[in-house]
């Protein structure tokens, strides 16, 4: 048995065109890297498409690589996912069936109050394929609940487990408050689970299950595009899966502390930074943060830098700024930084509740320091207080 | 109805003449009316008197022994009786109870106790319900409930031999705390047994339940994380050596998340050199502890529930469910000892921590959490802590500051150091047989139980005495066997049409 798993592939996800067309590449690049492998049948789980009705571009996208693989001979199962379910059944993942260019496997129906999924069998191989919808919010957990677990488990023979959800027991960190089900909520006995969803390169064993996320066909965002840097799907062989990366372009990413720097000493950093990387045909990501000494982020000659990178060749430059913010616009917040300002501030706002003059605020405040005096080491108590007395009299002279 | 008069004593003993035909018993609770007030009091002792001298009552007896066994006193009734020893419980009116100051008059009749007389005993703000109020053997239908936040912050401890209800009165915890909001349960449970007699409780999707055992449909794998590990998870776990305990600290600063690994993996700290054996024990140690392996291409095999690839967020999954005001049950049954310390400690650790950053304000609002510790003396015990503070001997000292409390049962209280017995403020005291673990526990207790010992160690199953600062005198009572039939929660509307 040979297959390709690939999940979340979101044509039609990006909105920035050359970042669509990256996406577009890395897809195609997938069916020419399984129609290499020859395999005997393409698993898909879930978010082919970005929503439940692509953009015609992203339909012909898709058709066209499904075709590719029908003309092969190699059959296409899928799931509907977070993206692109549709309650309705409206969805063009309905149209690619109807076509008969892939083929649901999450079909099933009410029984004896249960939810009993019915098995696909791939003719080739006689693999008995189900799979189980994602839908947004983590929402599908309901049908896991009501689930006729037992149908799935007591079937023999080779068995695949497709769904798009994330597990709890493999969520990534920096997903952790993603909405996730355990996996005992997956039958038992699979010999292969088939996620999607969670958009990580993860393979994990989690009580005899062995839960496979191939990742996304290509970063979905810019953090994904951080981390990740390539796109994936997995090939499984004989009991043994492996990753596919796919690369259709290099991800460069750089990352800048701009703390207590000015908007130019920023732009400086990040030009001796990028002087040495070959950018040709690369995407380039750059995330600065911290605090400007002075002036705003827009400040920062970004066009000088994006212009640069363009010129050595880069095939797309982006920016994400969210965590670099202005001392400026801090003071601006804050206009009260130091104890005694704020101190001074408050007095003259609640002044107006007394026959008050502008001395005897200023006395007021001269009072509030002689009173928050503490007692010298050494000092006696008696010292002290005449101390503290003399120093507040001082002030009424 | 008149149970008997006081006819002398002291404050703390008073001595009351039983009435002949009825029967006071230990631990039961009696009203005296004198001078316009309403005196709660406790048998706690019992006793034999008579108008007859020793001498004579020996006389009598073998004569009855020996001669004419239908040989009857005159006026036996008045002759013979029963004395029992009293003490002031309370002072009580309609809404409030006080401490007793003063001593009932002379002759005063002493009745048993009628629900009328318990009105004081209200709803606290966030009720915990503990029991029913028992008198002797006898049950009020008077539910005892005590401030559920402020009990399980300060610490509770349950102390009972075997069989004496400790399992059932938990359970009966937690089954009223689903119910609440104010706080989150985490149960380290060594004999997995809550989870499944919680299992019919309306509320059950506030539980998540974590086993390394297959679990059931929507249980979680235990699995956590070797990145979540730092070396101070191992306090009170291992009894490593100053180099073992430096070399633990240089693989976490050089390697940080990865450290665990890098040992198992022998690889080097660059400029540093530790001595072969040091790392050779704490590798063999770690891989142990952790039931990790090496194969043949030096990656590491994780076997047990510390895993390199999944759990990562198992830890904060947990502490955040806790401060949602959930409940956490973690099967700890198939752990060594020290395992199932390490797995505790590094959420108790991590929960302590998450409440020490709140501000006090969300302290307020936010639910307390409480962890329970079946078994306590393991990881509250002196020989445990002479080794070193670990995270609970920390939680019993400072964390009712952050709102984080213990819940610690055990069958051997006199194991737990004095000063952290102090501070569990609520004492739950079932049947203890054990003289020595019923001095411990007295010694400690919220209110005098000095005159108790005798009445606890006659407490029968499902009997128990609970003296708490939240309580205004030590309060008998009856634990309910609860009757928990399921829920019928079966979904019928599967919606969407694409399954179809």
């Amino acid at each position: 048995m040979k297959f390709a798993h690939l999940s979340d592939c979101h044509l039609g996800g990006w909105r920035e065109p050359k970042l669509r067309d990256a996406n577009t590449k890395a897809f195609v690049m997938a069916t020419d890297k399984i129609l290499k492998e020859n395999v005997d049948f393409v698993l898909i789980a879930g978010d082919l498409f970005n929503t439940a009705v692509p953009g015609i571009d992203s339909v012909r996208l898709a058709v066209e690589q499904l075709k590719r693989l029908k003309d092969n001979n190699i059959p296409v199962y899928f799931i509907a996912g977070s993206h692109d379910f549709s309650p309705s059944g409206k969805t063009m993942l309905d149209v690619l069936e109807h076509a008969g260019l892939a083929k649901n496997v999450a079909k099933g129906g009410e029984e004896n109050k249960k939810l009993r999924l019915n098995f696909t069998v791939d003719k080739k191989t006689g693999v008995k394929i189900a799979g189980m919808i994602g839908k947004k919010g983590g929402l599908e957990k309901e049908y896991y609940d009501v689930l006729d677990r037992e149908s799935l488990e007591k079937e023999s023979g080779k068995k695949i487990f497709m769904f798009h959800s994330a597990v709890s027991e493999l969520k990534p960190k920096e997903l952790e408050l993603m909405d996730a089900m355990p996996a005992s909520l997956l039958p038992k006995g699979f010999d292969y689970y088939a996620a999607g969803h969670v958009h990580v390169v993860e393979r994990g064993n989690v009580s005899g299950k062995k839960i496979v996320y191939p990742g996304p066909c290509f970063p979905n965002n810019f953090a994904e595009l951080e981390k990740l840097k390539t796109g994936s799907f997995v090939l499984f062989d004989n009991s043994e899966a492996k990753h596919v990366a796919l690369e259709p372009f290099k991800v460069h990413s750089f990352s800048l502390n701009a703390q207590d720097k000015s908007p130019s000493e920023v732009e400086k950093s990040l030009q001796e930074l990028l002087k040495n990387v070959d950018v040709k045909n690369a995407i380039v990501t750059i995330r600065v943060f911290g605090c400007l000494s002075k002036g705003k982020p827009a400040d920062v000659a970004w066009n000088d830098v994006f212009h640069s990178l363009y010129q050595r060749g880069a095939y797309h430059v982006m920016r994400n700024t969210f965590a670099l913010v202005s001392n400026e616009l801090e003071q601006v917040i804050l206009p009260h930084a130091s104890e005694g300002d704020m101190e001074t501030a408050l007095l003259y706002e609640h002044a107006g509740q007394f026959k008050l003059k502008n001395k005897d605020i200023s006395v007021a405040k001269n009072l509030m320091q002689v009173f928050s005096a503490e007692k010298l080491d050494g000092e006696k108590v008696a010292d002290f207080e005449s101390r503290v007395c003399s120093d507040a009299e001082k002030l009424f002279k | 109805m008149g149970k008997g008069l006081i006819i002398g004593g002291e404050f703390g003993n008073i001595l009351v003449r039983e009435k002949s035909d009825v029967s006071l018993e230990l631990g039961e609770l009696l009203i005296a009316e004198s001078k316009g007030n309403k005196m709660l009091l406790q048998v706690f002792d019992l006793l034999y008197g008579s108008q007859l001298s020793q001498q004579q009552l020996e006389l009598i007896s073998g004569m009855k022994l020996e001669e004419d066994d239908s040989l009857e006193l005159m006026d036996s009734k008045l002759r013979t009786y029963v004395l029992s020893r009293l003490k002031n419980l309370a002072l009580l009116s309609k809404s409030t109870s006080s401490s007793a100051k003063t001593l009932p008059n002379f002759f005063t009749k002493v009745r048993e106790i009628v629900k009328d007389d318990v009105t004081f005993l209200t709803t606290p703000k966030n009720p915990l319900l503990l029991g029913l109020l028992r008198s002797g053997s006898k049950v009020l239908d008077v539910p005892v409930s005590i401030d559920g936040r402020l009990a399980l912050s300060h610490h509770v401890l349950i102390a009972g031999t075997t069989g004496r209800g400790k399992s059932v009165l938990m359970t009966n915890i937690l089954w009223d705390v689903l119910d609440k909001d104010f706080a989150g349960m985490l149960v380290l449970d060594p004999h997995d047994e809550y989870f499944n007699k919680l299992q019919n409780h309306p509320k059950k999707d506030k539980i998540s339940y974590y086993t390394p055992r297959s679990p059931p449909p929507g249980a979680l794998s235990l699995k956590v994380n070797l990145s979540d590990l730092t070396p101070r998870h191992f306090d009170g776990v291992v009894d490593w050596t100053d180099p073992q305990r430096q070399a633990l600290g240089a693989y976490y600063n050089a390697f940080r998340d990865g450290w665990v690994e890098a040992i198992i993996q022998e690889r080097q700290i660059p400029n540093v050199n530790f001595h072969e054996g040091t790392l050779a024990v704490v590798k063999r140690n770690l891989m142990y502890l952790l039931r990790l392996d090496v194969d043949e291409q030096k990656n590491v095999v994780c076997n047990g529930v510390f895993d390199s690839t999944a759990g990562k967020t198992t830890v904060s999954d947990i502490s955040r469910s806790l401060d949602d005001g959930k409940m956490v049950i973690i099967d700890t049954s198939s752990f060594h000892g020290n395992v199932e310390i390490l797995m505790g400690s590094l959420i108790a650790s991590e929960v302590l921590e998450r409440h020490k950053r709140y501000e006090l304000s969300d302290m307020k609002t936010k639910p307390v959490v409480s962890i329970v510790l079946e078994e306590a003396p393991r990881v509250l015990g002196k020989e445990v802590l002479e080794r070193g503070p670990n995270i609970f001997s920390t939680i019993a000292r400072e964390g009712r500051k952050f709102n984080v409390g213990l819940v610690a049962i055990t069958q051997l209280p006199s194991l737990i150091p004095r000063e952290i017995l102090a501070n569990l403020n609520t004492k739950i005291i079932l049947g203890i047989e054990l003289r020595p673990e019923r001095s411990a526990i007295i010694d400690s207790a919220a209110q005098d139980l000095s005159s108790d010992e005798r009445m606890i160690a006659s407490l029968d199953k499902g009997e128990a005495l609970v003296t708490s600062n939240f309580l205004s005198f030590a309060m008998p009572l009856k634990i309910p066997m609860k009757e928990n039939t399921p829920q019928d929660n079966v979904k019928t509307n599967f919606g969407g049409s694409f399954l179809k």
